[in-house]
């Protein structure tokens, strides 16, 4: 399938999101309009940003190509309650400040170099976290959950699972039926492709 | 009111009448359409046409705007459905929505419905095992509730003739406490379930893993044809509505099979209010319904009335209809209706790995969803210090894991490079609860709903031998799996509350003696005999086995008794 018509089923289906035309974004006003979540411009561009930064496009399509952004916003909007908002709220601010003490500027500003250095760090520190927490849970005493990690997790999960779930990925990069038309109980090991 | 002038009761008098169209009452519809009687069915909800009103059945993941999960503000309004299994994007337009039909829960009661043509036939997980003798004994044997009217022997026919038209898949397995069906070919047991149901039957008496029994047409035959059915394409997408027919539903068999009769009119719109019982003649005359977009009341006259509206709702109706004869709800001479509501106990699960087998895995899917472990606990002899027993499920898979470690191309890669896991295996059980006189429900006296019908208060608890049951489970379960070589065993126990396994039962039940129950052998009232219940209401005693089968061959049994019997009764 043609990427472009992948693109434009995104959008439709994303349905309550509305895509401005970027040239109206000059004041500070997001461009998605969303229901609960209250994001400023720069707010709305690290999201964006690091959802094109932890799927970004190479050889094949990133996560703005797929509105994945679009996607991730939607979900935590609609799917997401008050208080698990509220966290992406704190955490987003959280992580805005990490980068900020790191770099001296803002997420949106720094290379996509930069960008993918900082949230490779942030992975190797919440991988190092969680065996320290789970340390701590063997000795009954929880870890202060870190909120910019939290918020990391959140928009990686949703990207991940928004992109597993596209038209794209699963036509072009696996092979889903919603047909199978089969079922066969005892099947080898050995003829299985592995898609 | 309608205008009751002489022509218009004409019109609105029929030879049978049959109060809901789901699982059961599609039964009695299709038997009353066959045998000729002019029918007419009431269904509270719209219509839900095969084919037409499936509108998720053929989406993709991605076309879901929320790709299959449910919105916080639709979780949030909805606390008590959202809990089941089943609710998600793709198929809540068939759940009944908390605000929409409120009930009292006089105790925590997770009451889940589909009001709608079809009832919850749509939504049903197709699960289908006869009862034995040792449930039809059950209560004689073990003294609680009171003696089953019938046997084993008395339905066994009823069962082959509903399991035909219905399409079961299973196999001969030749077990005298899960009695075998007129099966099509059975979805077989994977790799891993073979073996353990290998491992049971060599190092325990009396325990068997068999492949689920459930209503598929694996391999339609002539009759499933005529329906305009398929083969099921074995897409477990069947919560949707099965574009194929593959499953049986209501929508997709006895409804049409009804209506092309010739004989048989739906009206849906129309919630039954309550029955009205005719002293002078003895009998119930007719029903009073209210049409849900205008609000008016109509009456609608027949000799026979099927109350088929699904167990609770079936004990509403009647509770609601009463008369200078039966002011305590009709045929309510024992005070028994209402009361002995049971249920099924689902909230004990079993998980591990098995490392086995690694030579094979599975392809494509099963719509069986593996095997089924029969009831054997206190089948033969009373051996532990609790009441009756459980079945379980038991099922074992493999699947494509991926890791979504790194960022970029390695992302990227991890994503599409999937690695066959090794199996795992998981269990849950199915527990069999008594019927006790304290477990109920009743109209309550203030609130009404928007039909002006009193709620239903809902007082339903488990007790003592639920507790001793679902140890037992977790115990055995354990011990089985432990034996069978599986690792890292994980068993949970959650605090749902009652209701939520989808099976409440009773309230209006059978017996031979009228001073204590509500129906005869027939599923007649005792004390209004052409009125027949033969949903869940008319349950005595539970079984742990899935009870929709039983429901659909009461109904089609309680259709033939009334049409060879007219008259006489
Ligand atoms: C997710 C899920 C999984 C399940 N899995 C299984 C399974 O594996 N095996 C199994 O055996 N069972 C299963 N069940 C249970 C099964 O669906 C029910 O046992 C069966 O549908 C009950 O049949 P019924 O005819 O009594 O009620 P329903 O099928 O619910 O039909 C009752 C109908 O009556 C209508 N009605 C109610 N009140 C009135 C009124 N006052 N006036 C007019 N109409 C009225 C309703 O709108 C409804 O359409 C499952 C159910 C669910 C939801
Ligand atoms: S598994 Fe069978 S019955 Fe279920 S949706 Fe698929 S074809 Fe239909």
């Amino acid at each position: 399938m043609n990427r472009r018509i992948a693109i434009r089923n995104m959008a439709l289906i994303l349905g309550s999101v509305a895509v401005l035309p970027s040239c109206l974004n000059d004041k500070g006003k997001p461009v998605v309009a969303l229901k609960h979540l209250k994001l400023d411009a720069d707010q709305e561009n690290v999201v964006n940003n690091l959802t094109e930064t932890i799927l970004p496009k190479t050889s094949t399509p990133g996560a703005k190509d797929l509105g994945i952004n679009l996607f991730v916003f939607k979900m935590i909007d609609d799917c997401f309650d008050q208080k698990q908002q509220d966290e992406f709220m704190d955490g987003l601010k959280e992580f805005s400040a990490a980068v900020d003490e790191k770099y001296g500027k803002s997420f949106n500003e720094l290379t996509p170099q930069e960008r993918a250095a900082f949230v490779t760090g942030m992975e190797k520190q919440a991988k190092e976290n969680r065996v320290k927490t789970q340390a701590a849970d063997s000795a009954k005493k929880p870890a202060e959950p870190n909120k910019a990690e939290n918020f990391y997790n959140t928009v990686k999960g949703q990207t991940v699972f928004g992109y597993t779930t596209s038209q794209y990925f699963m036509t072009k990069e696996v092979v889903y039926e919603l047909v199978p038309g089969r079922y066969n109980a005892m099947f080898p090991v050995k003829k299985k492709a592995t898609a | 009111m309608a205008n009751l002038n002489i022509d218009s009761i004409k019109d609105r008098k029929f030879d049978a009448i049959v109060i809901g169209s789901g699982m059961s009452g599609g039964w009695a519809a299709k038997e009353l359409g066959d045998k000729g009687l002019k029918t007419l069915i009431l269904e509270r909800g719209r219509d839900v046409k095969h084919l037409k009103d499936y509108p998720t059945t053929n989406l993709y993941p991605w076309e879901f705007p929320h790709h299959g999960e449910v919105t916080a503000e639709i979780r949030e309004a909805n606390p008590i459905v959202n809990r089941c299994y089943a609710f998600g994007e793709d198929a809540m337009h068939f759940f009944v929505k908390d605000k929409e039909h409120p009930y009292v829960q006089e105790k925590p009661f997770d009451w889940i419905r589909g009001y709608q043509v079809g009832g919850k036939s749509l939504l049903w997980a197709r699960q289908t095992q006869r009862w034995s003798d040792f449930d039809f004994d059950g209560p004689a044997r073990d003294g609680f509730a009171v003696d089953w009217p019938i046997r084993y022997a008395d339905i066994a026919p009823w069962y082959s003739y509903v399991e035909k038209f219905a399409g079961i898949s299973g196999n001969k397995d030749g077990l005298a406490e899960l009695p075998d069906g007129e099966f099509l070919p059975a979805f077989p047991l994977n790799a891993v379930e073979t073996y353990f149901s290998k491992h049971v039957k060599s190092k325990y008496q009396n325990r068997h893993v068999i492949s689920a029994r459930c209503a598929h047409l694996s391999k339609p035959n002539q009759i499933h044809l005529d329906q305009g059915r398929g083969q099921c394409q074995e897409r477990t997408l069947c919560h949707r509505g099965c574009p194929f027919g593959g499953y049986f539903s209501a929508n997709s068999s006895t409804i049409p099979w009804a209506l092309k009769s010739g004989h048989v009119t739906l009206r849906p719109f129309s919630v039954v209010e309550s029955i009205f019982y005719d002293e002078q003649k003895g009998k119930a005359t007719g029903v009073r319904v209210i049409d849900t977009n205008t609000k008016e009341a109509i009456e609608y006259y027949a000799d026979v009335i099927f109350l088929n509206a699904a167990a609770l709702n079936s004990n509403l109706v009647l509770l609601n209809s009463t008369s200078h004869r039966f002011p305590n709800g009709l045929g309510n001479d024992s005070g028994t209706l209402g009361k002995y509501v049971a249920f099924h106990n689902y909230s004990a699960h079993i998980n591990a790995e098995y490392d086995g087998a690694k030579e094979w895995t599975t392809d494509g899917r099963n719509p069986a969803g593996g095997g089924y472990i029969p009831r054997f606990r206190n089948v033969y002899k009373q051996e532990t210090n609790f009441l009756r027993g459980y079945a379980a499920g038991f099922s074992a898979y493999r699947y494509n894991q991926t890791t979504s470690e790194g960022i970029g191309d390695e992302l990227k890669n991890n994503l599409k490079n999937d690695d066959l896991s090794g199996w795992k295996v998981g269990s849950h059980m199915m527990g069999e609860t008594i019927p006790k006189e304290s477990n109920y429900v009743a109209l309550d006296k203030s609130q009404k709903d928007p039909w002006g019908i009193p709620k239903l208060k809902i007082s339903v608890d488990y007790d003592d031998n639920d507790a001793k049951m679902k140890k037992d489970y977790v115990e055995q379960m354990t011990e089985m799996f432990t034996s069978a070589g599986f690792t890292n065993i994980k068993a949970s126990v959650d605090s749902r509350a009652p209701g939520l396994d989808i099976h409440e039962m009773g309230g209006v039940r059978m017996g031979k003696d009228p001073k204590t129950s509500m129906l005869d052998k027939w599923h007649r009232l005792h004390a209004c005999q052409n009125v027949y219940v033969t949903d869940g209401a008319s349950m005595t005693s539970t079984s742990c086995q899935n009870p929709s089968l039983t429901y659909m061959a009461f109904a089609a049994r309680a259709v033939d008794h009334w049409v060879t019997n007219k008259g006489k009764a």
